[in-house]
């Protein structure tokens, strides 16, 4: 079966006294020990961008991260015993983190849940909503310390990821090429990269469509896959036409 | 100033190359986690953990 996790808030304002070790750290160290202890095989961690707003107590930045996984039902309470031991342990002191495990296929209103992960991109909520929906909807949401407030961003997470049309990749993506240049099918056959699609138009590339690599390779996560963005280099049929996103032009993935 | 008398950037989350010069010249600046980063120059405030982000810009929490 295929699940969702997804953690918020697990951090603070770092100092230069101590490392902090940020959400997505924690997401991938979870990750990691599912695959450890051989309770299934992830996905990688997509990030999620939710509402910054004065009324909202987040630490930086206000994002939530998820990762999918393909998941030995019988060890769906290990790990959420593990996940949650782990947050309260691991996230940093004055962090307020939440825990979200839901069961893909056992959602019966996904449309709910995207549609929540949507709404905390633009509006406040609070965690009663949060747990009220997750009640409905039988997933696991759990807080683990401070105010618990994590546990709006931890759903919103599970939501927009599911609904597969948000949030960027986790991390730089390492493209094996020589010269920088390679060809949108030798892109996709390397395994990480779904779609290469063009930012401003959205027209997906041909195959053998050239693309000046830059140093910052980082897919974003649309109509459920992983897509690799470029932007138009030459009007004119003179190859190569296009060049990978800056990270400015993925700022609001 | 913004609500809580935090001290706001004045240029918003677009001015890319004065966030880049308060940063170069900023003794404290400390690249966030990767994730975070969203400035194509490496040292800039914008890319900086100890910057908190607001609806129009953001705040220096140094």
């Amino acid at each position: 079966m295929r699940i969702l996790v997804s953690i918020d808030d697990t951090d603070t304002m770092k100092t230069d006294s101590g490392e902090v070790r940020g959400t997505g750290e924690l997401a991938q160290l979870i990750m990691q020990e599912v695959e450890n202890r051989g309770w299934g095989k992830c996905d990688p961690i997509t990030r999620h961008q939710l509402l910054v707003h004065p009324d909202i107590p987040y630490t930086s930045h206000n994002s939530a991260m998820c990762f999918e996984a393909e998941f030995d039902y019988n060890k769906l309470s290990y790990l959420i015993n593990f996940a949650s031991d782990f947050l309260t342990s691991e996230s940093a002191p004055d962090s307020d983190p939440g825990l979200c495990v839901a069961v893909n296929d056992r959602i019966s209103r996904p449309g709910w849940l995207i549609g929540f992960g949507y709404m905390a991109k633009n509006i406040i909520l609070t965690k009663e909503q949060a747990y009220d929906l997750a009640e409905k909807l039988d997933i696991h949401l759990s807080e683990h310390g401070g105010t618990g407030q994590g546990v709006i961003g931890a759903l919103a997470g599970a939501g927009l990821r599911l609904g597969g049309n948000d949030g960027r990749y986790k991390g730089k993506l390492k493209i094996k090429n020589e010269d920088n240049l390679i060809t949108a099918g030798e892109i996709c056959a390397q395994g990480k990269i779904d779609l290469v699609k063009c930012l401003d138009e959205g027209i997906t590339l041909n195959d053998d469509d050239l693309v000046i690599l830059g140093d910052h390779i980082k897919p974003v996560r649309l109509y459920g896959k992983s897509v690799l963005l470029v932007s138009r280099i030459a009007a004119d049929n003179t190859r190569p036409q296009w060049q990978t996103c800056s990270k400015k032009q993925l700022k609001d993935f | 100033m913004t609500d809580k008398s935090e001290r706001e950037f004045s240029g918003g989350k677009e001015d890319w190359d004065v966030a880049a010069q308060l940063a170069e010249n900023c003794s404290e600046f400390k690249a966030d986690d990767e994730d975070e980063i969203v400035a194509d120059e490496p040292v800039s405030c914008y890319n900086c953990r100890f910057r908190r982000w607001t609806r129009d810009s953001f705040v220096c929490c140094k």
